[in-house]
């Protein structure tokens, strides 16, 4: 196995610790690139995990297995960080930016079969499950929204096959009467393919962002209402609340889903002036936590005037404790909501403030695609693009290649080497031959 | 009664499958005899007498650079030489060269003769004596037992043929040949699948009743390029023009009204016609709208007249034949000399092959050519080389070789055909390589010379004369590294006159070179390193222009040689494997898949579906260590 492997291996939006995993001859390169060094093998090691400007992306364990004493045989690597969804998703495109593709379903155990870290029962364990996977597969595909993601891909494959086979046809075919190349309409088909390419993608995209939810960081000042707010939406008692002002050292998270979308919670520190080491640390971390966040809630106490309107983080306002303060709860202007945790007022409000700052709309408008769904399709869309370019350049051959990567690509979206009969289509459209 | 001598290889058959096998498995130094029914017709070109082609140039390259016969020949009797795709780029420019007959035969003659350790023996081949699944001697017509330890068949020439013309059918070879049907039954009684195909020929005419004051002419390249990488202009006989005409409606009227006596019609025909090579009766009524198609005059020598019209192929009753050619412009007057016809024919499901063309049942007997369902000389000389190599070294001792679909369209012919089988004569297209842009005709010797010299089928001649080539290119290279353009240099304006391409900064000339619009010619009109010869900027050029490509593809290349490693046992029970669809389950056990590399090619399959193979053949390789 040549290709290098790589995927989230813990659920996702479970919280806690996630790992992302990777196999085959890159990891130990990937290691040093991703975490400073390789550790030394089975040796834990604590530190950061830096993205491509040497920034850090989220920091916690490496774990390196030499091949064949891994768990595929190969050489592994493990990167568990503490960081949410969003935090290992950056990750897991970190590691693939260097050069690692995502894993399909059960392939580290197809890989730990094939190189003999398993035995055969388990081996057959594996073949059902794949085969188990598959019919659930297809039963999926039988529902609209996936029916309507892989039809889209097959339409827009179709009109690459008939670009392709212009192409190829005027390669193949130079002697018959027509120049294929020269027709103008073809430009204007690679432009249609980009085009439908590029909404695919978007969609895809949000769909994934929608599977993978918001981050969202409730910070402020100390005692106003944060964890208050998070057992209120969250309707359990999470986190400890008293009144005590820096109740809250580390960062806490939970889960809510608004229309079925994920909506990860974190509660921090409450942010101050303080000399005290214990209390820096905290507040340290729920910088951290607002620095990765999708959207920080600053929570400010509704009996003081201001806002924070200098949070150098995208944030919506929540005035709490309007209780207290008499003013009626409930949105106040496209930034600022007022609510009362202890009292449960304006948490519905809040809610329909989240989902709108999600971008979220209950259309069917996105597509429940997977990561390697977005990665796949914008290495479609970026040869599409040269396509036209080549095209308008006359450069046949090359347009053709891109094409081809094009097709490869669609392909291995929908799981399925298509068959790709170009030349059954020249002949059956061309007058050709001799 | 047996034959004096032993042979290390014999080759049954004398067509450019049978010659390039011989010569090949002779080169490396295997005892060869050559058995053919004629020795007159040994390198015999049976249909139109052209050379080449796009996807085909490419297949005669490789032959060249692997030692073979087939590119000296053309340029010894190469009558016009013609660049195909010449405005686009250097991956798909082919060349095409029109052959007198005669003075191709007499070429390849001259080589065989001329090959130490190869004898040539004219006689029909009737019988292979086979025990424990493994050839051991071939039976003549005459009676004559020889024995060699391994046999390549290349007696593909329309094996169980039957002729059509109109209402008309007889059983029989190419126009002129006896059908070679004694040893095609015996072949049925072996264990190989057998399938039939059909193809067809054009009426053949007389040149001096032809008008050509009507015709188009189509002169060839001037300077006339040579075929092979060791050939010169110097090598050409006189060159001539070819001519285009056209059908017309007339000529379709008549094809029309024929059509009710037309074998295909009447459904006499069961065989499979090729896609690419339509009838003309085909042509009219599928694309009834075109109100001509281009026919090419072929010459089909220096010193005969008659003419090879290219793209009338037909089976239509002989008096609408004659009817049809003479409706055509400059053929008013036209004399057929020969009626067009189909022929039906047998061959050989190349998938019962291994990808070196041993066959899977018979060990040490190989086939070449049209016998395993291809067309086309190149087709089958490329494949005779390949299996004359393979035989020469399997009496030696040596190990297998066939190249990959990355290194050469003979690996794509051979991974083609032996692993998706084929319902139609099989020819190569350059849309049949997904590596088209490392494949071309104008590398060959670079892709495949080393590995040639080290097969023992490349000469010194030939390696000290590539040697000095694949150098020249590399100090070019280092040369147009080292070599910078500066913005106001005369030669930096010089090439924005030529090309309109800006130097802004510094540039090396390497850099520039990968613009579209700057090429060898280019950078030598500007007046940049004149002291190399064109020929090698040329070649250095092509190379950085894909060099983008070519990386790229790598990866793929990888990743397709690792899942070759990845083999599949040849008895791996299809239906035994949970989670397969029924369709895949059928094409995973006609095509036999031999690696994880060659199934994933088979169209339909799934990534699912591979693991599942994948995890079921190591189970298959785990039983049989047990066993
Ligand atoms: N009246 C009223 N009291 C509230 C409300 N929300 C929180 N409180 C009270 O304010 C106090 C502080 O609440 P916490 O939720 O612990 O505040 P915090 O912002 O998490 O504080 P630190 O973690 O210490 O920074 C508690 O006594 C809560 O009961 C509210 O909406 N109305
Ligand atoms: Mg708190």
């Amino acid at each position: 196995m040549n290709e290098t492997i790589c995927a989230v291996a813990t659920p996702l939006g479970t919280g806690g610790i996630g790992i992302v995993r990777i196999s085959g001859p890159d990891a130990q390169r990937i290691g040093e690139q991703v975490f400073g060094r390789c550790p030394p093998p089975r040796r834990a090691a604590f530190g950061q995990f830096l993205d491509g400007n040497g920034e850090p992306i989220d920091s916690g364990i490496a774990l390196y297995f030499a091949a064949p004493n891994s768990f595929t045989g190969e050489d592994v690597l493990e990167l568990q960080g503490h960081g949410g969804p969003v935090v290992l998703r950056l990750l897991c495109e970190r590691v693939q930016e260097l050069g690692a593709r995502l894993a399909r379903p059960g392939e580290f155990t197809e890989r730990a079969f094939l190189n003999d870290r398993m035995d055969l029962a388990q081996a057959e364990a594996v073949a059902d499950l794949i085969s188990a996977t598959t019919a659930q597969a297809a039963k999926a595909s039988a529902r609209s929204l996936t029916g309507e993601f892989s039809r889209e891909i097959l339409e827009i494959d179709k009109e690459v096959l008939d670009l392709r086979v212009f192409v190829e046809g005027a390669i193949d075919f130079a002697e018959e009467e027509i120049d294929f190349l020269t027709e103008e309409s073809l430009v204007c088909r690679a432009d249609s393919i980009c085009t439908r390419l590029q909404e695919l993608l978007r969609r895809t995209e949000l769909g994934v962002s929608l599977q993978q939810g918001l981050q969202v960081v409730i910070a402020g000042a100390p005692n106003v209402g944060k964890s208050s707010l998070l057992n209120a939406l969250l309707d359990t008692e999470r986190a400890i609340v008293t009144e005590v002002a820096g109740t809250t050292r580390d960062t806490l998270e939970g889960t809510i889903h608004l229309d079925g979308l994920p909506v990860h919670l974190t509660d921090t520190a409450g942010m101050h002036e303080s000399d005290d080491p214990i209390e820096q640390v905290g507040m340290n971390r729920a910088r951290e936590a607002m620095d990765k966040a999708d959207l920080v809630l600053w929570v400010v106490d509704d009996r003081e005037t201001q806002g924070n309107s200098t949070l150098p983080y995208e944030h919506f306002v929540v005035r709490n404790k309007c209780d207290m303060t008499n003013r009626p709860h409930g949105i106040v202007d496209d930034r600022t909501v007022r609510t009362s945790a202890t009292q449960g007022e304006g948490l519905d409000a809040l809610r329909q403030c989240l989902k709108q700052i999600a971008g979220f709309q209950p259309s069917d408008d996105a597509f429940a695609g997977r990561p390697r769904h977005v990665a796949t399709l914008q290495n479609a869309l970026q040869s599409a693009n040269r396509v036209v370019v080549e095209l308008k350049q006359k450069s046949g051959e090359v347009a053709a290649e891109e094409l081809r990567s094009v097709h490869k690509c669609l392909g291995e979206v929908v799981g399925e080497t298509t068959t790709d009969d170009l030349l059954g289509e020249i002949f059956s459209r061309f007058c050709i031959g001799k | 009664m047996k034959y004096p001598d032993q042979f290390d290889v014999i080759i049954v058959g004398g067509g450019h499958a049978g010659t390039e096998a011989a010569l090949a498995s002779a080169r490396i130094g295997a005892k060869t005899l050559l058995v053919t029914q004629s020795i007159e017709t040994l390198g015999q070109m049976s249909c139109n007498p052209a050379i080449g082609g796009i996807g085909k140039s490419h297949l005669v390259r490789e032959i060249d650079a692997l030692g073979g016969a087939m590119a000296l020949a053309t340029d010894e009797a190469g009558i016009q030489f013609r660049t195909l795709n010449a405005s686009k780029g250097p991956a798909v420019r082919a060349l095409r060269a029109q052959a007198d007959r005669s003075l191709y035969k007499a070429a390849i003659r001259r080589m065989v003769e001329s090959q130490p350790n190869l004898s040539v023996f004219q006689d029909s081949v009737v019988d292979l004596d086979i025990a424990h699944d493994r050839v051991h001697s071939v039976r003549c017509g005459i009676g004559v037992e020889i024995q060699a330890g391994a046999v390549v068949l290349t007696t593909g020439t329309f094996l169980g043929g039957r002729i059509f013309i109109g209402k008309h059918s007889r059983s029989g070879g190419r126009a002129g040949d006896s059908a070679s049907t004694t040893l095609a039954q015996k072949l049925r009684a072996m264990p190989f699948r057998v399938g039939r195909l059909k193809t067809g020929t054009p009426p053949r005419i007389d040149g001096n009743t032809v008008d050509y004051s009507e015709l188009q002419e189509q002169p060839g390249d001037d300077p006339a390029p040579a075929m092979s990488f060791v050939g010169s202009v110097g090598m050409h006989p006189r060159q001539v023009p070819c001519h285009i005409t056209h059908t017309n409606e007339r000529t379709h009227d008549i094809i029309r009204k024929g059509l009710k006596d037309s074998p295909m019609y009447s459904g006499d025909i069961a065989g499979v016609g090729p896609r690419y090579c339509p009838s003309i009766e085909d042509k009219v009524v599928r694309f009834a709208d075109r109100p001509q198609h281009q026919i090419f005059i072929e010459p089909e020598g220096l010193d005969t007249s008659e003419l090879y019209p290219n793209g009338i192929s037909t089976s239509l009753p002989f008096d609408v034949q004659v009817a049809a050619v003479k409706s055509i412009k400059g053929f008013e007057n036209a004399f057929v000399t020969r009626a067009g016809y189909a022929i039906e024919y047998d061959f050989f499901d190349p998938r019962d092959l291994e990808p070196t063309l041993e066959t899977r049942a018979i060990e040490s007997l190989f086939f070449a050519g049209q016998i395993n369902g291809t067309t086309g000389y190149e087709e089958a000389a490329s494949q005779g080389l390949l299996a004359g190599i393979n035989a020469a070294r399997k009496i030696a001792g040596e190990s297998q070789w066939y190249p990959r679909r990355h290194e050469a369209y003979l690996g794509v012919l051979i991974d083609d055909l032996t692993s998706q089988g084929t319902n139609e004569p099989y020819r190569m297209f350059t849309s049949r390589a997904e590596f088209r842009l490392r494949l071309r005709q104008d590398n060959a010797d670079m892709r495949l010379s080393e590995c040639g010299r080290e097969l023992g089928v490349v000469s010194d001649e030939r390696w000290l004369a590539f040697s000095a080539k694949r150098e020249a290119i590399q100090d070019c290279k280092t040369a147009l590294r080292s070599a910078t353009a500066l913005p106001n240099d005369p030669k930096s304006h010089a090439l924005e006159r030529v090309t309109g391409s800006r130097i802004e900064r510094d540039m090396k000339l390497y850099e520039i070179l990968k613009r579209p619009e700057v090429d060898a010619k280019a950078i030598h009109k500007s007046g940049w390193l004149s002291n190399i010869s064109t020929n090698v900027l040329e070649q250095a050029a092509i190379d950085i222009k894909y060099e983008g490509y070519v990386a790229r593809q790598q990866k793929e290349i990888d990743s397709v040689n690792a899942k070759e490693r990845l083999t599949i046992p040849d008895g791996l029970d299809y239906e035994g494997i949970d989670g397969l669809s029924n369709e895949l389950r059928q094409k995973l056990s006609e095509n036999r898949p031999r690696t994880m590399a060659s199934a994933s090619r088979i169209p339909g399959i799934t990534p699912a579906a591979l693991s599942l193979i994948a995890i079921h053949s190591k189970r298959g390789h785990h039983q049989r260590k047990i066993a």
